[in-house]
């Protein structure tokens, strides 16, 4: 039998299996904590950032991400404070500027408040979510894509970017990318300083409906672990 | 295939996955660079998958996947040598020998390249030489420094 | 000699005493720093011939020549000290040693033009002691480069070498010594200044049978080179410490990882392995006690980040150097998830002098709450570059004017850069702050690894900044977003400034975005990746000001907003910048004033460093 715990996540008394991330734990309860570079069943490397919280231990506020956090009796979790909404907004505005044709990670940024932005666009095709390496390697132990180089030349590729042999055309990067769930149609120039229109009308802020499901583009096992149709 | 000589290189480090590391370093030293079939090489020997071969060899600043020039010329970028002016050591290098850093140059003779700290900090700007340390540099001692390199090798060329 | 293995306790003290007394029979002892910087300056060329000479005139047997790790006095390089008078001599070439040895240890006269020469009363000094540069410091550590040389285990052993260690295995029981390290206040030397008692008692209480040490010797912030000294210099310093730590938490094994920059200290760091290997200091049941422990040297593969724990475990377990979360810490899941210590160079150096004098001998030097001394690399625009170690709590005037002896060419010091690129710069109104690590940090700056670039009037901090972002941009492993996108704009923005393109909304947009980084990034690198930024804006914001409203450089750096230009009168048509122009910018015949194509040039700056008569200019 897996023991449980009882973790306070804004208040809300949860119940988790030890061993839980606190991210799962807090999705689990329908509480939706941004999220990008998670992916259920594979490890969780804290790569975006995204789902910072604030852990209040012996009286002291510390900011981590929750899904490398695991759950612990008696923790307590803030996961919408101002100070959180507003950094959480800024890495929202770093990686939408990056790739601002994806409409996985427009919807994300929509969602923690970014309706400007102060970068001008770059239209990169890959913001090192590191989710398409996690599934080659993780999940299928295949290992036919990995990271490549350091810092400004991190990239995904596969051994010398030839064709892998190990490759057996599973698919699942492609799945799990989010460059490729829904791409935008109204693609992105560079020196546009604002988020295409298109997605602004179809979505609604995080200010416009604070505490509800917003049913975003990502769906089911991307943002949240609720379906499309628990929507406002 | 795997030439004889990389099999021996990597002797000490078979079917040790965790010698990743010192392995690429010998291989390093022994050809100057590292090959895509020593990278295979490599991967067989050690039991490690030809990917992380490949992340671990392109992360490090310490190994070069490209063929180098005869003459390493190293120029310290470190925040004590910058404020006395690497930067001006460090265009001279390049527009004399007409290559980017890390890139081999046309007559096959230079790679300059540009290493964070050489740890001489007191004696900025600092330049290697292949293995020699060079000290307070600047435009003009470089110059020279490359000029002579240049003349060593066609005098060592015409003795052959 | 005895060169067998020493099986017990009771074989040490009788090898400490032998060696001692076989060195009493020696006339003179001439000490000559091998360390980098003065290698760099030729001395391994004095060393064979003083060697040569020695031979030449029979005093060979007599007459000692120790070849050492560095001084700490790199800028005098290459550096002579002649026991047992300790006679200094400075910028000794090999043609000198013929005299050395005829007249100072023969006829025991004084070469007058070796002699340090005392800028400010402009008298020569006779003896290493009697040098302001050092009279200043506080040497504990760096004093003992100069006692040994580094490829000799025995040089060690009589100077009182492992003694802490027998009294470890000996006489204290682990918890004792955690006790001792803890009671001592020392704190972490490589950058963080965490509690070493702390990190050491936590890893010994952590469960499992199998744990490590570590020595972090990937001295990766530019402008810092301590470690490099005392791992090249001093290397069974480190060991010993190591050992102690190792018996205190319950480790067998230990690796030093090591910078494959520094060649000559993986060389040292290796020979004193296999020396301490041999004589029995390392391996099963050390000194005949219960105690087993061996220590692996691993080369680093060149990056910054693996200064940070986590990657530096990752590397040595062979993988990608990238961090990963610290939620549970490293001395409870380490290296292969096992508890492990790390600690750093300076750190690991401190601890035998502690075990061997005492944790309130330890505690009493330094100031409240950074106890001991430090190693700093004062480098930059200043007289007297080199390391210095000074007691924590000096003022940074005192480091800086008093050891350092001011700026050089008469110019004005504006700034020092502490802590490198995790660090800050501090103006000259802060100079009165202590070198301590909770004053420093109170002002937007590190201690850190204790790195000190003097910076002048000529350095423009707007390019300070952007050399610390373009540094980082190549050094961020990558992984996470606020680290490696943030520092990605940040150097967007400076760019733009630092090329014109500024605008009033940079300056709070940097500051937001760096509080952005300080916060969520995953390591320490992204953590302080801001700093060098921050700190800049809160102390040189005017600077910054100058180059978005005014579009100027007021110290004529940055390449964009700065022209060169010919000074007609003092021009002497020499062609000298001509030739040297890389760019072919620069026009002018023989015996005609000289002009530079301004579409042509690239403001490179070489014309003006080569011209001899300042007709160069900036404007």
């Amino acid at each position: 039998m897996t023991q449980e715990v009882t973790v306070n996540i804004d208040g809300a008394f949860i119940r988790a299996p030890k061993g839980s991330t606190v991210l799962d734990a807090a999705l689990g309860a329908g509480i939706c904590i941004p999220h990008l570079c998670r992916v259920p069943y594979l490890e969780d490397i804290g790569a975006c950032r995204l789902c910072i919280v604030e852990h209040i231990e012996n009286g002291r506020s510390k900011i981590t991400t929750s899904c490398t956090l695991l759950v612990q009796e008696g923790m307590r979790i803030l996961s919408n404070t101002d100070r959180i909404r507003k950094l959480r907004r800024n890495i929202a505005e770093l990686l939408v500027t990056e790739a601002p044709n994806s409409r996985a990670i427009q919807d994300i940024a929509l969602r923690c408040g970014v309706v400007e932005t102060r970068y001008p666009f770059r239209n990169s095709d890959c913001v090192l979510c590191g989710r398409c390496v996690r599934a080659c390697t993780g999940h299928f132990g295949e290992k036919a894509i990995g990271f490549v180089g350091r810092g400004k030349d991190r990239r995904v590729e596969s051994p010398f970017n030839l064709y892998s042999e190990l490759c057996n055309e599973c698919g699942r990067c492609i799945d799990l990318c989010p460059m490729t769930i829904v791409p935008c149609d109204g693609n992105m120039k560079p020196g546009e300083g604002r988020l295409c229109g298109n997605c602004e009308s179809k979505m609604l802020t995080e200010e416009a409906a604070q505490g509800y499901c917003i049913g975003c583009y990502m769906g089911d096992g991307f943002q949240c672990e609720r379906s499309i149709t628990n929507t406002l | 295939m795997p030439s004889p000589t990389i099999t021996t290189l990597l002797e000490g480090h078979r079917s040790q996955p965790h010698q990743l590391i010192e392995a690429l370093q010998d291989v390093q030293k022994h050809y100057g660079y590292i090959s895509e079939d020593s990278m295979r090489s490599i991967s067989d020997e050690l039991g490690v998958s030809l990917m992380e071969v490949y992340s671990v060899a392109s992360f490090y600043k310490a190994f070069s996947l490209q063929p180098r020039g005869k003459n390493i010329i190293a120029v310290c970028t470190g925040t004590a040598c910058h404020v006395r002016g690497a930067k001006m050591v460090l265009n001279q290098a390049i527009s004399q020998i007409g290559a980017e850093p890390g890139e081999i140059s046309k007559d096959g003779l230079f790679t300059i390249e540009h290493v964070n700290c050489l740890g001489a900090c007191a004696l900025g700007p600092v330049v290697t030489e292949n293995e020699s340390v060079h000290h307070h540099m600047d435009p003009g001692k470089l110059r020279k420094l490359i000029k002579s390199l240049k003349k060593g090798d066609k005098e060592g060329a015409s003795h052959v | 000699m005895s060169k067998s293995k020493l099986k017990t306790i009771k074989d040490l003290a009788p090898l400490r005493n032998s060696l001692i007394k076989e060195r009493e029979k020696l006339r003179a002892t001439i000490v000559i720093c091998g360390g980098t910087g003065c290698q760099a300056s030729r001395s391994l060329a004095v060393i064979d011939e003083v060697k040569k000479q020695l031979a030449k005139h029979k005093l060979k047997k007599s007459v000692n020549v120790r070849t050492t790790g560095c001084h700490g006095f790199c800028e005098q390089g290459p550096v002579m000290v002649i026991e047992p008078d300790e006679i200094f001599y400075c910028h000794v070439s090999p043609d000198d040693a013929a005299e050395i040895v005829t007249k100072t240890i023969r006829d025991g006269e004084i070469i007058e033009r070796l002699l340090y020469t005392d800028p400010v009363s402009g008298k020569t000094i006779k003896t290493e002691s009697e040098i302001p540069f050092y009279l200043a410091q506080d040497r504990y550590l760096l004093a003992q480069n100069r006692q040994v040389n580094p490829c000799s285990i025995e040089d060690y052993i009589a100077i009182g070498g492992y003694s802490a260690l027998a009294k470890t295995l000996f006489e204290l029981p682990p918890e004792s010594v955690v006790k001792e390290i803890v009671n001592s206040e020392l704190r972490g030397r490589g950058g963080g200044g965490f509690p070493t008692g702390r990190k050491w008692a936590e890893c010994r209480e952590a469960p499992g049978d199998e744990k490590y040490v570590i020595c972090n010797a990937d001295e990766g912030d530019p402008g810092a080179y301590m470690d490099r000294c005392v791992l090249e210099g001093n290397p069974h310093l480190v060991l010993e410490g190591m050992m102690i730590g190792a018996w205190a938490v319950g480790a067998r094994k230990g690796y030093v990882y090591v910078r494959n920059e520094y060649p000559l200290a993986v060389k040292h760091i290796q020979l004193a392995v296999e020396q301490a290997r041999k004589l029995g200091i390392l391996g099963e049941n050390i000194f005949g006690s219960p105690f087993s422990f061996d220590v692996d040297i691993a080369r680093g593969g060149g990056a910054f980040v693996c200064g940070e724990s986590t990657a530096l475990m990752a590397s040595l377990e062979g993988k990608v150097g990238e961090p990963r979360p610290k939620d549970v810490h490293t001395v409870v899941d380490g290296l292969w998830h096992k508890p492990t210590t790390l600690n750093n160079v300076e750190t690991w150096a401190n601890v035998p002098s502690i075990i061997k004098n005492g944790a309130s001998w330890f505690a009493s030097k330094g100031a409240k709450g950074s106890k001991g001394t430090k190693i700093l690399a004062l480098t930059g625009h200043i007289k007297n570059t080199g390391l210095v170690e000074v007691e924590m709590g000096k003022s940074i005037n005192d480091v800086v004017f008093g050891i350092g002896g001011g700026a050089t060419n008469g110019k004005a010091i504006k700034a020092v850069q502490t802590g490198g690129p995790s660090g800050g710069c501090l103006p000259v109104e802060k100079f009165d702050l202590p070198v301590d690590f909770d004053a420093l940090a109170d002002a937007g700056s590190m201690v850190g690894s204790g790195g000190m670039v003097v910076m002048d009037e000529s350095t423009c901090m707007v390019d300070v900044a952007k050399y610390f972002l373009t540094f980082l941009q190549d050094e961020s492993c990558g992984k996470c977003v606020p680290c490696r996108l943030g520092i990605d704009r940040m150097l967007e923005i400076v760019t733009e400034i630092s090329e014109g393109r500024g605008t009033s909304d940079h300056i709070e947009l940097l500051e937001d975005l760096g509080d952005t980084m300080s916060t969520t990034s995953l390591c320490g690198l992204g953590k302080t990746a801001a700093n060098p930024v921050l700190s800049t804006l809160r102390y040189f914001r005017d600077e910054y000001e100058t180059h978005i409203n005014e579009k100027k450089c007021p110290a004529g750096v940055c390449q964009a907003l700065i022209t060169y230009i010919i000074d007609e009168e003092k021009c002497t048509c020499c062609g000298l910048c001509k030739r040297a122009c890389p760019h072919n910018a620069i026009a002018g015949k023989k015996k005609q004033v000289h002009s530079i194509d301004v579409d042509l040039c690239q403001k490179c700056g070489i014309c003006m460093s080569e011209c001899k008569f300042d007709a160069i200019q900036i404007q």
